[in-house]
This record gives structure tokens, sequence and C-alpha cells, in this order.
């Protein structure tokens, strides 16, 4: 959808939230 | 006057034609007296995940039910009860494991990756009525169930609108059986015409599926890989000092499960992720994570 959109750099990130905060990497906490 | 059989080995022709004949009608048969067995293991195993369509199975029964040779009733509680002990284990796996589970279905499940998302946001906006119709809707079958588990949806209302969607689907193949039963007749005596090479059609047209199905998975997986970030180089590039917008666009659900975010991430829906980028300059970074 972004990439017809016409962004050029659009990225998955693996793992999503869980591989972030598997990697031990900090969170901030959602109201 | 006490009739001679003549030794069949004398006859060859004839040895093959009665043992071809009988393997047919063997084949026949055991579908016939086995028929709500496979229909049973088939619809499990479908709703386990398996790449093996129940459908197909369910119009022939539907079919031969038509023609007398098979129980409609029978046909359809076989489906509705392995539906529902299928449905229900992944219940219990989405409740255990909450939304980490739709990992692993996607794992082992042949449909696009991109269908979870999809269905998370269809179960969200419906919630337990999606159930009555997930089982029509490719790739929402599988997840819906693990969905309402990790969602903490009651165990008994889940039953319950699982039962009757599995009846709708179940009962809406074999409808379409009985009202198509000359047709697939027609198809079955050419089958049945075929023999044993019946068996080597329907094993190809499964591989054929299978394979169609695996080889967009691998094409699906192969540009996800190519796009995708690790959590080190996002990490790698937050440290270097390049921000690039970082965009949450998880379900309501999800983020309620899990209410942690990225640091300065943006929380987005994907329905309106494009506008809600505004007048962000096509080149920028994004980079986005929906689990």
């Amino acid at each position: 959808m972004l990439i017809d959109k016409g962004y050029t750099k659009v990225r998955p990130l693996a793992g999503g939230l869980d591989g972030w905060l598997d990697a031990g990497y900090p969170a901030d906490v959602i109201a | 006057m006490q009739r001679r059989s003549l030794p069949i080995n004398r006859y060859p022709t004839c040895a093959f034609t009665l043992q071809y004949h009988s393997r047919v009608h063997s084949l026949v048969h055991y579908v016939l007296v086995y028929g709500v067995s496979l229909i049973f293991i088939n619809v499990l195993l479908e709703q386990l995940g398996a790449p093996v369509p129940a459908v197909p199975a369910l119009i022939v029964a539907g079919a031969l039910s038509r023609d007398g040779k098979m129980s409609s009733t029978n046909i359809l509680l076989a489906a509705i009860a392995a539906s529902l002990i299928a449905d229900y284990m992944w219940f219990l796996l989405g409740r255990r494991y909450g939304y980490r589970i739709l990992r692993t279905l996607c794992r082992i499940s042949l449909s696009p990756d991109s269908c979870v998302r999809d269905t998370e946001a269809r179960f969200e906006r419906w919630g337990l009525k999606s159930l009555l119709i997930a089982k029509f809707i490719p790739g929402f079958s599988t997840v819906a169930p693990p969905l309402a588990g990790a969602s903490g949806r009651g165990t008994l209302a889940f039953v319950a609108y699982d039962g009757i969607g599995a009846l709708i689907w179940a009962g809406a193949a074999v409808a379409a059986g009985r009202a198509f039963h000359r047709a697939i007749d027609r198809v079955l005596a050419a089958l049945e015409n075929l023999g044993g090479w019946a068996l080597v059609v329907i094993g190809c047209l499964l591989a054929v599926l299978i394979a169609v199905k695996w080889a967009q998975r691998i094409h699906f997986l192969k540009q996800l890989r190519l796009a995708r970030i690790e959590p080190h180089e996002l990490k790698a590039m937050f440290d270097r000092g390049e921000v690039p917008i970082v965009l949450d666009v998880r379900t309501t659900g999800a983020r309620k499960h899990n209410p942690r975010a990225i640091p300065n991430a943006i929380i987005a829906h994907m329905d309106d992720v494009a506008t809600q980028l505004g007048d962000l300059a096509p080149h920028t970074e994004v980079v986005l994570y929906c689990t």
C-alpha cells in the first residue's frame, strides 16, 4: 500500500515488536 | 451335469479384466463404506492447517447422498465434529500462547503471511460473528480460532459460533453436491473408468495445488526477506542518529495484549497509514511492524 503511494524504502521489522524485545532493546509503554 | 470352471490362468486377458473391474468396484465400495471417516479426516487435516481442501470431498459426498448412497446427516456431523476439534485446539493454543501462535501458524500454513494481518483486522471488526463465515474466506478459517483464543473470547460462545459456522460451510458444500449430483456422477463414472489411475490423477492434482501454494509462499517470503530490517540494524540506525519513520501497525487487540512500542514509533492503522504519513517525502525510510 505504501509502495503504491510512492514510498520507495518500506521495510518490515524482522520478528516485529517481539523480535525487538527479544534482542533486549528498550520499548516505550503505550498509554 | 456339473459345469466346469475354466482355469483362469489360461486366459490372461480375462483374468486381467476380472481383476481390473474388481479393483474398481473395491475402490467405489471403500469410498462408500469409509466415506464418512474420510470426510472427518479430510476436514480435520484442513482445519489443522494442512493443504488438503475438504470442499471437493464434501461436494462429492453430497452428490452420493443425493443418490442415496451416503447419509447427508452423517456427512454433516462428521464435518462439524472434525472442524470443532481442530478449531478448538487452535483456540486453546491461542489462549495459551497469545498472538505468538500466529507466527507458528504462518510457518506451517501455506497461505501467504499477508492474510494474517488482514484476518486480524477482520476479526477485530466483527468479533466471534466472523466465525459464521470464516470458512468461506481463504486463510481466515485457520487464523480466526487462535485469534479468538488470544483475544480472550469465551469458550462456550466460541464453540457455538464455530459450530454454526461449520454447519453453514459443510451444509453449503453438501447442498452444492446434491444440486449438481448428475454432473458429479459423470465425473465419478469417468474416474471409475480410470480405475487405479484415478488415485494417480487425484494425487497429481493435489501435488500441483500444494506446489503452487508453496511457490507463492516462497516468493512472498523471499520478497519479505529482501526488504526487511533486523532489530540490530534498526538499533544501529538509532545509535547513529538516523531516525527512520517507525510505524506500529498492529491491531488494537494486539496492542492491548502487549502495550509497548518501539521508541518514537507512530501508532498507525493499516487502512489509512498512507494518509497518516501526510506529506512525507517518498524517499523517507519507513520501518513498520504488525506483530
